[in-house]
Formats: structure tokens, sequence, C-alpha cells
């Protein structure tokens, strides 16, 4: 599917579209205008005015009348998902964080921050930034639940500092996370798009951001428990990623779905923009990866986990590949143990797994008791 | 033990790494096939790139064997029981049967884990066949005959002992050689103390531990007369969960330890609660595993509707004069609730049973074991009132003593047990089936034999009274795959009766013969049922055959014969004249790394799936096709989770029947179950006469639209 040739109407479309509205005359030229300016907010069409009755007047969340039934579905599983780090033996990984040498811990504590940095991000500000523009109350309740999850993931990782790290290091990498320039470009680009004025264009951020960017550094976990080192630890970035995959998805399902709303002509732009904001962000992060891995050698190896996953992505929003399947060829150690459902066989000498999930409860009945 | 690190890998080649290679397993290839090539190129990789290059070469046996002995990593006593040549011939033995590792995961495990390395961890010192002819020389203790069967039966994968036993025996730095220990408390301080104690000396020398919590007084009862002073349970269950992490063998592994408490202890609800996902820390149990022993009083109760009582074992033990344990909750549930003098607090049975399912999903514990079962199908006097780590122990112990320096006035009886499993498939094709059973019986034997664990005097003198031992069974799915039977089908069932029947008749021989030669029995057979010859009963009344004509084509062409009513009743006679010598013969485990170096499907469960991922905390991630698995027989490999609880209790009740311990069952389920078919399969097992439960597993898929493209084992 991801061959070049694909690739290329890709960016074929993007260019044409402009083109064609250009040719087609200045009736649709005022059109457009119109359109464009009530995009942006300057009038509301009726449409957009019970859109904003809607998200502004109170109006109590009624689970019984589903308006999608993603929501729903969305909801349960996330429900169903719910983990608290606590739960994770991590303190098991500490023999095994006494086997990495100093460059290895460095940039473990490294990456560790840079996910933390994004997480916290994505709490405070990318997922409550989504809610004003939700159009279900239940897209609402779901968009609360990912930001709760999303610092519950920023707090992970600050167990996983404390059990392995010592004081001094942990605030030597958090220092880190606040002068490098690639981490904090990253930062800023996205928290720029969250603050801007299109929900559209705020959901792709959102959905790069959990589809694409956290990967740079979920590929180090990855790496090490395919190596048998810090395997409790992998097991809590799993559990993570378990998550991230279904916010990525739903936020990308929730993309389309305005997508599908508008005109030829701004669907074209929105597209251009996301290959335009992926390029920049695939710009930085291939150098904050080189800064990070290239002490241990596996920086061609990341790029290609950031190549697969940004195809991932542009899925998730309903877009083509941008990446040829000859630069996505993850290593198979590493796409293997991404695999996010909830499959893998351990002992009880290894900790706890990233398998159980939170049951839905059911009363027996008399006939259950029939014997 | 020190690991090896992957760090020694020098010779970097331009060939794939072995660790990508395995992965592409679980990945489908161009052509949409499962890629079985690509992981035995994995295996093959794994000894041109890493084994070969760093293991220590000799240039003679001689010379190895005087290097291994001199520099402390053989023990010298094992050898000198034989002669030089005899030892050198046992190596040819093995190494002509030509042994190769199927799969990546059996190799990198067995080097990873298993082989002899230098003390600094960087150099092999020994290959499979090296270890295996060492197991045989250490267990047979100079029998050359016993070593020659050994090593037949280990090298052709018939036989493989547990990892303690194939792990440790013959090498002089090494740990116990028995998998598991089962230790009662009493309810007092000095029991408590020494039970911290056992567990630390236990979990140095390897093997899984567990501990019986119903004596223990619950939360708010009188110490001294004076009420609501007792902490209960669950600060007891804190510092075994402490002890266990800080003891590890040699770093080989964390120790591994596991509670049980009867349904009806008050403490029953705050026990589970410590498995929550939103537990408080003070009280949340992390690593430890958790049992319930459930009566048959708690499913009545249930039926009804009813509520169920809770009993103060502190009171119980005032009433009865026995600990809580032994006594059957289920004979005395009536008189206990009438009793005034018993403190009791009451729950919905239902509701308990509900709440024990949620636990199971949120954790996959408790482990649950079925007491009146397991109690009405035990031959040996006394009573069994809790199990092990993996749930397949079920053994009678006795309560001991202490002096309030912690000394013994009385040293009770305390379980041990050590394992070993056939593999189903590879015995079925074996030459001589009654000699693969005896054989195994008696390494496992001479394992208990060889054991004196005086550390702990509860449970050297239950090992020196009852020489149990546990034959355990694997690759049930495998055979059955190869054979194309579905598991669970009519034809699955009627060869796992039929299969589990015959190994019964030849372990109980073995151990007769064992008891004829050593002239002495296990203590207490003339109060068996053995003894007594009720035991024999069920094969001398009723005859016993393939119900199906394929499961007696399949023994016809195996040329094993099936035990006769005439064949038993001979076997009576003499188990009744000469005894047996183990109290207890048959456990079947659920059997991890062992089924991998192998190659078995685990237990007798279905394969949890097709290409199984496996996570250890010294492997990483590793991937592990189904034991005879092709691309042509796939429908035959269908995994537990499509198979589903009914077929997997209907299989083991089979089994069951010919088992005098128990069996590990895990349930699976797929994430459309609720609490509810939890319970519906329990009730389901408890009434097929399951004894133990295991754990419970969940598969949830990812949801549709974020799987990884074309992952095998993300694929129904």
């Amino acid at each position: 599917m991801d061959t070049q040739e694909t690739q290329a109407s890709v960016f074929d479309d993007a260019i044409d579209a402009p083109t064609l509205a250009e040719e087609a005359g200045p009736a649709i030229e005022a059109d457009r205008a119109e359109i464009q300016e009530a995009l942006d907010g300057g009038v509301q069409t009726e449409a957009q005015k019970r859109q904003h009755r809607h998200n502004h007047l109170v109006r109590a969340i009624n689970w019984n009348r589903i308006e999608d039934e993603k929501d729903l579905e969305v909801w349960n599983r996330l429900v169903n998902n719910f983990w608290l780090p606590e739960k994770v033996p991590l303190s098991n990984d500490i023999q095994s964080w006494a086997t990495l040498t100093d460059d290895e811990k460095l940039l473990t504590m490294r990456v560790f921050t840079g996910l933390t940095l994004l997480d916290t991000i994505q709490g405070t500000v990318g997922a409550v930034s989504l809610i004003p523009d939700a159009v279900t109350p239940h897209e609402e309740a779901v968009l609360t639940n990912i930001a709760f999850m999303e610092s519950v993931h920023a707090k992970s990782y600050s167990s996983i500092f404390s059990t392995l790290a010592s004081t001094k290091e942990i605030d030597d990498a958090f220092r880190w996370s606040t002068e490098n320039p690639y981490l904090q470009r990253k930062a800023e680009i996205i928290i720029g798009y969250y603050e801007g004025d299109d929900p559209l264009k705020r959901k792709v951020a959102s959905t790069l951001l959990e589809s694409f960017m956290f990967y740079s550094g979920f590929y180090l976990p990855m790496h090490w428990s395919s190596r048998a080192k810090l395997t409790n630890t992998a097991d809590m970035i799993r559990l993570i990623i378990r998550d991230e995959a279904v916010h990525g998805y739903y936020i990308g399902y929730k993309f389309q779905k305005g997508y599908e709303k508008l005109t030829p002509e701004k669907q074209a732009e929105i597209k251009d923009y996301t290959y335009s904001l992926l390029y920049e962000l695939y710009e930085n992060e291939a150098k904050y990866s080189a800064e990070l891995y290239d002490p241990v050698g596996l920086t061609e190896d990341v790029k290609k986990f950031l190549h697969y996953n940004a195809n991932k992505a542009l899925m998730n929003l309903g877009f083509e590949p941008l990446f040829p399947s000859t630069v996505t060829d993850v290593n198979p150690a590493i796409l293997s143990a991404l695999s996010p459902n909830a499959d893998e066989n351990h002992d009880f000498f290894s900790g706890s797994g990233s398998s159980y999930v939170i049951g839905k409860a059911e009363a027996t009945e008399d006939e259950d008791w029939d014997f | 033990m020190a690991t090896v690190t992957p760090e020694m890998t020098t010779g970097k080649t331009s060939a794939m790494d072995y660790h990508a290679l395995n992965a592409m397993l679980n990945l489908y290839g161009p052509d949409g096939k499962i890629q079985f090539e690509k992981d035995r190129e994995a295996a093959n990789q794994y000894f041109l790139q890493h084994v070969n290059q760093n293991t220590v070469f000799f240039h003679s046996l001689k010379e190895k064997l005087d290097y291994l002995v001199e520099n402390d990593y053989y023990e010298k006593e094992v050898l000198d029981q034989y002669s030089f040549e005899f030892i050198k011939s046992l190596m040819k033995r093995a190494y002509g049967y030509k042994f190769r590792f199927p799969t990546f995961l059996g190799a990198f495990k067995y080097y990873t884990s298993y082989t002899l390395k230098t003390f600094d961890g960087k150099r092999y010192l020994e290959r499979y066949e090296d270890r295996v002819v060492n197991v045989a020389l250490a267990l047979a203790a100079g029998d050359e005959t016993l070593a020659e069967h050994i090593v037949d039966e280990v090298v052709n994968g018939r036989f493989q002992p547990a990892t303690p036993t194939f792990l440790n025996a013959g090498k002089k730095q090494r740990g116990e050689l028995v998998s598991c220990f089962l230790l009662r408390i009493e309810d007092n301080m000095e029991s408590i103390g020494r039970s911290i104690n056992s567990a630390l000396q236990l979990s140095k020398r390897g093997g899984g531990v567990a501990f019986n919590l119903t004596n223990i007084r619950e939360y708010g009862a009188p110490i001294k007369q004076i009420q609501n002073q007792s902490s209960g349970v669950i600060p007891v269950m804190k510092l075994f969960e402490d002890s266990f992490s800080y003891a590890n063998q040699l770093g080989a592994r964390q120790g591994a330890g596991a509670v049980y408490l009867q349904a009806h202890h008050p403490d029953i609800m705050r026990f589970l609660d410590t498995k929550r996902e939103n537990a408080d820390e003070k009280i949340r149990i992390k690593t430890l595993s958790l049992g319930v022993v459930v009566p048959d009083i708690t499913f009545e109760l249930a039926k009804k509707g009813e509520d169920m009582y809770l009993f103060s074992p502190y009171d119980v033990e005032r009433v009865y004069g026995v600990p809580f344990s032994d006594i059957s909750v289920t004979e005395k549930y009536h008189e206990m609730v009438d009793d005034a003098r018993i403190t009791k607090t009451k729950i919905n049975a239902r509701e308990f049973f509900q709440t024990l399912a949620e636990i199971q999903f949120e954790s996959g514990y408790p482990y649950i074991m079925f007491e009146d079962t397991v109690n009405r199908a035990n031959p040996i006097d006394g009573r069994i009132n809790m199990s092990n780590l993996c749930s397949e122990i079920l053994q009678v112990n006795t309560p001991s003593t202490y002096d309030d320096d912690l000394d013994y006035v009385e040293v009770g009886k305390d379980i041990s047990c050590n394992l070993g499993s056939m593999n189903i498939a590879l015995s079925m094709d074996s030459p001589d089936f009654g000699k693969t059973v005896e054989t195994a019986i008696r390494a496992l034997t001479a394992v208990s034999d060889q054991s004196n664990i005086g550390s702990v005097p509860s449970i050297a003198r239950g090992n020196d009274m009852s020489h149990a031992i546990g034959l355990g069974q694997m690759n049930l799915h495998g055979y059955l795959g190869r054979e194309r039977i579905f598991y669970g089908s009519e034809e699955g069932i009627d060869f796992t009766n039929i299969y589990f029947y015959t190994v019964l008749f030849h372990a109980l021989r073995a151990s007769n013969r064992i008891a004829q030669e050593k002239g002495r029995t296990f203590e207490g057979f003339e109060r068996s049922k053995y003894a007594t010859g009720e035991f024999f009963d069920k094969y001398t009344e009723q005859e016993w055959k393939p119900a199906t004509a394929r499961v007696q084509e399949l023994f016809d062409k195996s040329e094993i014969h099936i035990p006769t009513q005439d064949d038993w009743r001979e076997l009576k006679a003499l188990v009744q004249q000469h005894g047996i010598y183990n109290q207890n013969l048959q456990a079947v485990p659920p059997t991890g790394s062992i089924s991998y170096i192998n190659n078995s499907t685990s237990s007798i469960h279905p394969i949890a799936a097709k290409i199984e991922i496996r996570k250890e905390g010294k492997l990483g991630r590793v991937y592990y096709p189904a034991p005879f698995m092709t691309n042509d027989n796939l429908e035959y490999f269908q995994d537990a989770y499509e198979i589903g609880p009914e077929k997997i209790i209907d299989t083991y009740a089979a089994a069951t029947q010919h088992v005098d311990q128990g069996l590990s069952l895990t349930l699976f389920f797929k994430d459309t179950a609720t609490t509810r078919d939890i319970n519906r399969a329990q009730i389901y097992a408890w009434r097929k006469g399951i004894k133990t439960i295991y754990y419970v597993r969940l598969r949830q898929l990812a949801l549709e639209g974020t799987e990884v493209d074309g992952c095998v084992s993300c694929m129904l």
C-alpha cells in the first residue's frame, strides 16, 4: 500500500487542490471566502450556532442516548484499561538497571524525561483544549478520561525515576529537558497549535502527538525489553502505549468526522497543513533522536520506527501514509514488542505483565447455581 | 549465578540479529504465512553468533572434567561414584542422539538460565548433552543402569526434570533440587516468626514457597483476651512479600511465594482486596500470589442465595482444640453457626463469588482450591488444607510447636515436592512406555532421597516421612495437533483419560518396585487407601478402555498396552503386600521454562497463542511457535481463548480422576467475559471434580484500528 507511487499522489492532491479553486472563477471564490470567514468564526452559520449552544448550555449527560457509538466503545475500553503505576513491580528492575552503562542510563533518564514533558502537555493542555470542541457530551467525557490518564502517565515516569535513580540524577534529567532545544521546540510547536483557533488543527496536532511523537521515546524501553533489560519498566510503558494507541485512534476518528463535513477546498488546506506539520515535527524529531541515540548507535533504527509511526498517525487521521515501506522496516523485535494486545505469557517470577483489565461485574442468576 | 549479558556477543556478522529473526516469527511473511523458518534460522544464528564463540574449549573429556572439579564447578562426589570409562561412554551415548534445539527460545532459555557458566558469567562450560549427563550422574548416585536410562529419556525429550533439578544437579555451587515448599502457620507469634525465617531460607535455596494463613486470628480478634488487638492476616502478607523479594537464589530468580486462606476466614474480603487495582499502598500486594480454599458448603449457600458465615480462627481453635485448618468447614458449618462461643460475621455468598471473579479479572488471582473435592480424592490419612504456588501440590500436613526461643517442641510435617514432566507426544513414541514412566519415577525419587532441607526441620521431616514426588505431563496440545485431533473434542478427552490411566498404573508399579527394593514404604502407608485396597476399587471393579476408535488406534500404533482389570488386581495385591515408596506420585505443573527447552506445549493446557509471546526477567520478550504446528495444520492449534473454559475443564476432569495430587488449571476468557462467566466456569469446574484453579487469564484484543499490521499473535 505504502509504495512510492501512492506517496507521490498524496502530494499531487495537496498541490492540485488550490490550483483548481483558482481556475473556478470569482463566484466560487466569493463562496469560499464566505465559508472561510464562517469557519474562522467571523460569521456563524446556523449549524455552528447550534453547535455553540450545544457546547455551552449545561446539559446532563445521558449515557442512554448515545449519538456516536464510538464514544461509548472507547469510553468502555478506556475504563477497562484503567491502571495505576503502583501496580507494576518496578523495583524488580533495580538489578537490571545496575547492569546498564552510564551512557545507557543517561539515555534512559533523558528519554523518560522527554516523555514526561509530552504527557504533561497532553494531560494539562492538549486533551483539555479539545474538550470545548467536542460535538457530543460523551466525547467530552472521553476526553476528560484521556486527560486524566495522560497525567497518570506523566506520574508513571516519576515512579520509574524514583525507583531507579538518585535525586540528583532525576534533577539533572529534568534540567536537561528544559534546556534541550529540540525537546523544547517540539513542545512549542504542539502547544502553539493547541492554543490556535482551529478545532481540526488541534485534533491533528493531538493525533500526531499521541501516535507519532511519543514513539521516539517508546522505542527505548521496547529495545531494552527485547534485550531482557528493565522488563517491568517495559511493562509499564506497554500499558502507556496501550492507552496512547486508543487515544490517537479516537482523536483521529473525531478528526475524520469533522473533516468529512468540510468543503473540498478546506479539506485540501487541512491535509496540506497536516503534512507540513508532520514534516516540521519529523525534522525536529529526527534531530532529537540523533542527539539522544547517536551515543549508543541506535539512531537509524529509531528513525525507521518514527517513519512507521508517522504513517500510523496519518492512518488514524484517514490520510495516506507518507513514508514508503522501504524506510519503515522496523526491527521486528521492536515491532512485535509493540503489540497493544494483552497476549503475552509470563511467569510469577517476572512481574505482573500488561495483560489484566478491570472487568465487568455481573451478578450470577439462580440458573447458574443449578446443580 | 551470574547472567550472561547480551554484551558478550562480540562476533557481529552481516547475518541478521537473532532477536530480530526470532521476532519475525510473530509477523506474517510476504505470502501471508507464518515464518517458521525464520525462527529456526534464529536458533542457528544464535549458535553461530553467540554460543559457539563463547563456549570454553577443552581438548578432551578428561581435561574438561578435571578442570571443572578442580575449579569447583562440578561436585567431585558425584563423579567419584563412577569410573571414568563409564562417564565417557555415557557422554558418547548422549552425544550420539544428535540433539538440536528446534526453536530459538529453547536454545536461548537453556543457555541463559540452565547451562553451567564460568563464575564471571561470561563463558559457557556445558552444552545441552553435558548438562543431561551430569544430571543423570547426580540422580543415579552410582547406579550405571539408571544413569543410562535417565540420559536416554531426557536427551530424547520423553522426560524433563523440573527447573531446580535440571539447573542444579551435579553443580558444586547450587541451590536445592526441589521445586516446591508448603508450610503451615499456627496462630502464635513464634510460628509466624519461624515462617518468615523459612520464607527467607527456602527462597535463598530456590523453589516457590506457599503458606497457609487460615489459622491466624482475624483483624480485631483478642490477644490475651483483650479485644480488638490483632491486626489480622494482611500485615503478615506484607512481611512475606518483602521477605520473598529480599531473598533470591544467587540472583538467579526472585523468590516467589503464595498464601492460602480459607473462604470462611473473617479476613477473606480484606485478603482479596489487596489485589485491587486501586488498593492503598499500605495494603496492596504486588508480587505475592493468593489462593482461596473453598469448601462445598460455600457453593451450597450461594446456590440458595444465602449469607455465608465467617468464623474466628481464634475461637474455633479454642472450641475444637485443633487449628481452624484442621476441621472441615462443610462438616462443622451449622454447628459453628449455632455455637455462641464462636465470633462470626457474614457476607453474601454470591457476592463473595462475584468479588472473587472481579479480583481475578483485575489481577488473575486468587487461585482456588476446592477443599472437599481434594480431601475426598486424597488416598492418604490426614487433611489437605492448602496448595502451593502453582496449585498442583496437594498433600497432608501436621502442625509444629515452638519454645519461646523459637526452638521446636514438636517438629510437625510440612510439604515439599520435586517435579518433572513427561512429554506426552514423545512418550507415546517411546519404545517402552512403562520404562519411560518408571525411569521418571526413579529420577524423581532420587531427588527426594538426596534432599535434606536442614534449615526448615519440618520440611526435612516431611520429606523423610513421605518421599512425595510429582510426575507431571506436558505437550498434550502439541500431540493432539500432530495427530490432527482437536483439543477438547471427544477424542481429545478420551485420549487424555486413557493416557493418564496408563501413566498411573506404571507410576504405582514403579513406586511399588522401589518399596520392594528398599524394603520400606512411606510413613503412614498402612493407614492409606492403598493399604486398605479401597483406592483400587475404581480400577478393578470397572473396565477402562478407549471410547473412540481413533484413541484405540493411537495406542495400538504406539504399541502401548492399556492396563486391564486383571493387571490392576495383580498390582493391588503387590501394593497391599509391599506398599509403595512415595506417599504422592503425580502432580501436573504448569511447565513454563522446561516446556520451551523440551519443545512442548505447556502442561495439558491448550496453547495461549499460535505464536506465544514469552516475557521473563532474564529473557525479555521472545517468541515461541507451538510445537508440531506447521502452516498445514493450523486449524488444530486453536488457542485457549478460542477453545474456551468448558473444553479445558472437561479435559482436566478426564485427567484429574487418575492423579493423586492436583493439576494447574488456568481458565482463559475473551474480554467480552463478565464476572458471571468466570463464576459459571468455577461452578462447572467444581461440579466436574476439578481440584484447583490456577490463574484466570483474559485476552484483550487491540481496539480495531490500533493493532500492529501483520502480527501473528494479534490475529484471531
